[in-house]
């Protein structure tokens, strides 16, 4: 499985690695060092939450995942596979297995909430017909079962952006899912709606952990969504690996050490 | 793989670190060499000098005259001043426009620095040396307005002799128009992906594209439809064809360059999505890029059919077909009243095409 010096795995008990990185650094062009020397390890059908404040450099780590930023130094592997510096081809058969759910959802706003769910298929499809939008019929109703399932099943004519912002994450949710993803990384997915309407969303990427059986990693802030969903913890601050541990033991102490003292739990009830 | 590309780009920094450095300072010593130009020529022309004829030196003569060796050469002697004095006269122009200004200068007003205090003065010193060049008289502009009488009496009395022919040629104006902004749409929508700066960071040969693009697009935008109608005249000879192929030109690069400041404005949310479907580069720029830039693309493209009605009557005017072509001898001889004729059918036309292009671009925006 790994042609490239990634370590083997010798437990045979313990689930695959989905996850691996070692010594992830990324250093901005103008300076901002967003990730220093971070090791992670993942495993198959794990739920991992990533926390820290703004800036700490989750986002940067999920991005360097899938490559959307390329890493300045350490090496990443995805599946056993080394993708640190994978280019054309490779990078683009890792990037249609790992899907990604953003903060901001970026749909095609002016595209149709089905196009936007086939569009989940682009690694897939040939070229030239997806270049007019031409998709298959089967590409088509597997597109209308996931709308279905993520519950809007009646909206894929409507353009993307006359649906709400709960509504258009999971739109994002279903284009995720027609890409037949092994790995999710949601960046952020519930931080820019209501929080009535977090759990609605946040239940549908729970959905993908436990029933389609992908590994998710996703960045929260809210502590009882974080007792809720994940099943390991790991916090960033200053571009640095400080915490990882369990959920239930995830509590007041190692929260003000992660957010600093003046921080406040966001709808907890441990206070 | 211990080093990516990032760290390698920053390790071959130091070389374009200096080009910075070298752009900068060629910047000062053009803004320094024209202050130095400026000033001279306003000493000389305020000296009460005379000219070879005896008369007062004109604007022109003053040109003429100006020490343009000394000044480059004092420009770039204080420009190097400024350059190595930055510790105490803050940071240059150039410097502050390439490199940026360093954060401990960041927040002081523009007064309280030599380069605000410099640059409030260039901008004085152009409207001067402006108003001289260009032989801004106002008491003639207020004064003397009936000696073009005449001609605004044509124009408001225009004559129906011409009025048949004019519609006909007008016909041929508005398709002329349309068929040069039609031919320009492809080629401009192509190149106008090479022109935008975020689309062409990632390999050489896109950046080597971009430059090369941009470069070719500057040089014919700068160069008048008129010109490229005399050209496109002795090519394909004097017709409507020519004053087609003229403004065809002249409109791919205005609307590269429209286009492409489009493109750089996009919110790069849905092309990290759409590449993290593994999609390739042209299925990025189809799902994630095209849907962005069409209603601003369809609204510059109106505009520009709106400006090619107005710039074909000038077209007209050497043999490129279309109204203007008519026009020219009428002005040529004096007869006004059939001018305004003409006039009047450009305008209600450009009228016309004003608020159908306005409506359009409201509804598709």
């Amino acid at each position: 499985m790994s042609q490239n010096g990634a370590p083997v795995d010798i437990g045979a008990s313990r689930p695959a690695e989905v996850v691996r990185v070692e010594g992830l650094t990324k250093v901005f062009p103008n300076g901002v060092r967003a990730l220093s020397g971070v090791d992670l390890e993942v495993r198959q059908g794990e739920f991992l939450v990533i926390i820290g404040l703004s800036g700490s450099g989750k986002s940067t780590l999920l991005r360097c995942l899938n490559r959307l930023i390329d890493p300045s130094a350490g090496r990443i592997w995805i599946f056993g596979d080394e993708i640190t510096a994978v280019e054309g081809a490779g990078l683009r058969a890792m990037r249609a297995e790992v899907a990604m759910i953003f903060q901001q959802f970026n749909l095609v706003k002016r595209h149709s909430v089905i196009n936007n769910v086939l569009s989940g298929a682009l690694g897939h499809t040939p070229l030239w017909s997806s270049l007019l939008l031409r998709f298959s019929g089967e590409e088509k109703a597997q597109a209308q079962a996931y709308l279905d399932r993520v519950g809007l099943g009646d909206r894929g004519d409507s353009r993307a952006d006359a649906l709400s912002g709960g509504q258009q994450q999971r739109v994002a949710i279903a284009r995720a899912l027609m890409q037949k993803p092994r790995l999710v990384l949601a960046d952020e997915p519930v931080a820019s709606l209501d929080p009535a309407l977090r759990h609605s969303v946040m239940r549908h990427i729970e959905a993908l952990n436990r029933e389609e059986g992908m590994t998710v990693l996703c960045t929260l802030h809210d502590i009882d969504l974080i007792e809720r969903y994940a099943t390991r913890v790991v916090a960033l601050r200053d571009g640095e690996l400080v915490y990882e541990g369990e959920p239930k033991s995830f509590d007041a102490v190692t929260f003000h050490q992660i957010y600093g003292e003046d921080a406040v739990m966001a709808g907890s009830a441990v206070d | 793989m211990e080093i990516s590309a990032e760290l390698q780009r920053q390790q071959r920094s130091p070389w374009r670190h200096r080009m910075r450095q070298v752009q900068a300072f060629l910047i000062d010593l053009l803004l320094l060499t024209l202050f130095l130009l400026m000033v001279e020529f306003l000493v000389v022309a305020f000296s009460g000098r005379r000219g070879p004829t005896g008369l007062l030196v004109t604007p022109e003569e003053i040109l003429d005259l100006l020490h343009y060796g000394w000044a480059a050469a004092g420009g770039a002697l204080l420009a190097l001043l400024w350059g190595f004095g930055s510790d105490w006269l803050g940071t240059s122009p150039g410097r502050a426009l390439v490199l940026g200004v360093p954060e401990r200068e960041g927040h002081r007003p523009w007064t309280h620095t030599l380069r605000g205090w410099f640059i409030a003065l260039m901008v004085q010193l152009t409207v001067f040396t402006g108003w001289l060049i260009t032989e801004v008289q106002l008491v003639t502009f207020l004064t003397q307005f009936s000696k073009a009488t005449d001609i605004v009496r044509g124009l408001v009395h225009p004559s129906s002799t011409v009025l048949h022919q004019g519609l006909v040629l007008l016909v041929q104006t508005i398709f002329l128009a349309f068929m040069a902004t039609a031919f320009a749409i492809p080629v401009a929508f192509c190149l106008s992906f090479l022109a935008a700066r975020n689309l062409t960071r990632d390999t050489f040969l896109l950046r080597s594209a971009y430059t090369l693009v941009r470069a070719g697009m500057n040089f014919t935008r700068a160069v008048e439809p008129l010109v490229w109608a005399l050209i496109f005249i002795s090519w394909v000879g004097i017709g409507p064809f020519a004053g087609v192929l003229a403004l065809w030109v002249h409109s791919v690069a205005a609307l590269v360059k429209l286009y492409s400041e489009q493109i750089e404005n996009i919110d790069h949310g849905p092309v990290d999505a759409i590449t993290a479907t593994g999609a390739s580069h042209l299925q990025v720029l189809r799902f994630g890029v095209v849907p962005q830039v069409i209603p601003p693309f369809l609204s510059f493209t109106i505009y520009r059919w709106d400006i090619n009605v107005r710039m074909s009557t000038i077209i007209g005017f050497v043999g490129g077909g279309g109204i203007g072509y008519i026009l020219k001898p009428r002005v040529d001889l004096g007869q006004w009243g059939e001018v305004g004729t003409l006039v009047l059918l450009i305008a209600a036309t450009v009228w016309c095409m004003d608020i159908l292009s306005a409506k359009i671009r409201e509804r598709i925006v």
